[in-house]
């Protein structure tokens, strides 16, 4: 393996997933860091995700500052017209959000409902970059055409074909490294769009973090991809 | 020594390039992996008989790799005829069935006739299990005598099932490969259920080996526990 570069996780959780009744804590998340020379991310609450988006919020905002970590804000595509206010509110804070966070799977929202939408277009509206969970051969097609800056958290390496279909047409679509676990996958997409729109994602500390790290540190990416990666392109993503 | 297995040979049809036995030896070099046992991707996903004629020729390219007969519960006759011609090779040292891609599930009895067929020719068996699938396989194991079976994934996400599958059958073993894999899953396991039916898989050349490394780096195995874990197992049951 390289000698490891800085790393950040662009999608650190914390709270109940409620799917699998496991926790988070920020405890738990330091943890895996400390052991996988992770050094920051960016956070987002389960407790926004599942329940309450103010609370959760703040929640995640709380972990950030304490931890020197970036909070990342969800909003509920459950509640457009409660989305609408929750942005407004975020929008006229001291702190701009770096990005929001986006849940159609676990919110059971389709992406083809107007909800969807309307909160998509907000968000770009806002100028600020959309982190989605879920099938990016289902939400991709959706987010098309708008101009978006767009990270998908749960690209998979069975779809990375469709990923490269759409990353080709959208300068500003990226993907997580999570699951892009092929022995060729980060390369595919490093050679076909470049490593900048690969951005290192552990999804700490639900998902496997050392797996993930082990995967870009042995790929065949050069040095300065491998830095790219783990990140440079989340700390580009992230610029105002 | 640490030995694979669970690992492939062969074309996939996602969008990667992973057909040529190189790539094997490659993966093996790369990430000091000692032995490997492979079954062949066509005769998983498309024509048994003829991937294990396919695989038959190719195993003589690197001495570290093993053959693994796909049995297709569909097709028992043609499979008695490749175990017949097979499993006296001493370069062919198990069965694999997948459960998904010869559409049987592991409770129906058609699995159970393939598992029969299996331990006549004194063979272990390496079974795809998916979610609770995993329990399904312990209980086939338990009905058949002498049987012994090798759940590959070991349920995937159905992993907290493992301590209950192993106290339903004591001939069956268990190997974590997974492209997508959650946290903390085989230390779980190993202080519920000890170091002696859990075994190294990768899943190449579907999967990178890095992902099943980090998950064991992860469990932060004791010495005991990592010999047994990366080889001695495998050993035992393979009769390598």
């Amino acid at each position: 393996m390289t000698d490891a570069p800085p790393l950040l996780d662009c999608d650190i959780l914390v709270g109940h997933d409620v799917t699998t009744g496991r926790w988070s804590r920020p405890e738990k998340v330091r943890e895996v860091f400390a052991a996988t020379g992770i050094s920051g991310g960016v956070v987002a609450s389960l407790r926004a995700v599942h329940f309450d988006v103010p609370s959760g919020n703040a929640e995640a905002q709380e972990v950030a500052s304490g931890n020197g970590w970036i909070g990342c804000p969800v909003l509920d595509l459950r509640d457009p017209l409660g989305a609408e206010k929750e942005l407004e509110r975020l929008l006229a804070a001291p702190e701009r959000p770096a990005a929001i966070r986006l849940a159609p799977a676990a919110q059971a929202v389709d992406p083809r409902y107007p909800a969807f939408g309307h909160v998509v277009r907000l968000v770009v509206a806002a100028g600020l970059p959309l982190f989605v969970e879920g099938d990016v051969r289902v939400i991709g097609p959706e987010l098309r055409g708008l101009g978006a800056r767009v990270l998908f958290l749960d690209t998979h390496f069975y779809y990375l074909g469709d990923f490269v279909l759409l990353a080709r047409a959208e300068p500003g679509f990226h993907t997580s490294t999570r699951m892009l676990t092929g022995p060729d996958s980060l390369e595919i997409v490093a050679a076909e769009v470049g490593a900048e729109r690969l951005v290192f994602g552990g999804r700490t500390p639900f998902h496997e973090t050392h797996s993930v790290r082990r995967r870009l540190l042995s790929s065949k990416l050069t040095a300065a991809e491998i830095a790219q990666v783990g990140s440079q392109s989340l700390t580009k993503l992230l610029e105002p | 020594m640490l030995i694979d297995v669970h690992a492939h040979w062969g074309p996939w049809f996602f969008s990667m390039e992973v057909g040529p036995i190189e790539v094997n030896s490659e993966l093996l070099d790369r990430f000091g992996i000692d032995l490997q046992l492979v079954s062949s991707i066509e005769a998983i996903v498309y024509d048994a008989p003829a991937g294990n004629r396919a695989l038959d020729e190719q195993l003589g390219v690197d001495d570290r790799l093993r053959g693994m007969v796909v049995v297709d519960p569909r097709r028992l006759e043609e499979a008695r005829a490749d175990l017949t011609r097979l499993a006296g090779d001493v370069r062919w040292v198990g069965a694999k069935i997948h459960s998904e891609y010869s559409r049987t599930p592991i409770a129906a009895p058609a699995m159970q006739a393939a598992i029969e067929l299996t331990t006549e020719f004194g063979l272990p068996t390496l079974v795809h299990t998916w979610g609770d699938t995993v329990l399904d396989l312990a209980d086939v194991a338990a009905r058949v005598p002498g049987a012994r079976v090798l759940a590959g994934h070991m349920g995937a996400a159905g992993w907290p099932l493992v301590p209950e599958a192993a106290g339903r059958s004591d001939r069956i073993w268990f190997e974590p490969c997974w492209s997508a894999p959650e946290a903390g899953r085989i230390r779980w396991i190993l202080d519920r259920i000890g170091p002696d039916r859990l075994m190294f898989g990768t899943d190449a050349t579907l999967i990178d080996p890095s992902v099943a490394l980090g998950a064991l780096e992860a469990a932060d195995l004791t010495p005991a526990e990592a010999d047994a874990v990366r080889w001695g197992n495998a050993v035992g049951l393979f009769g390598l």
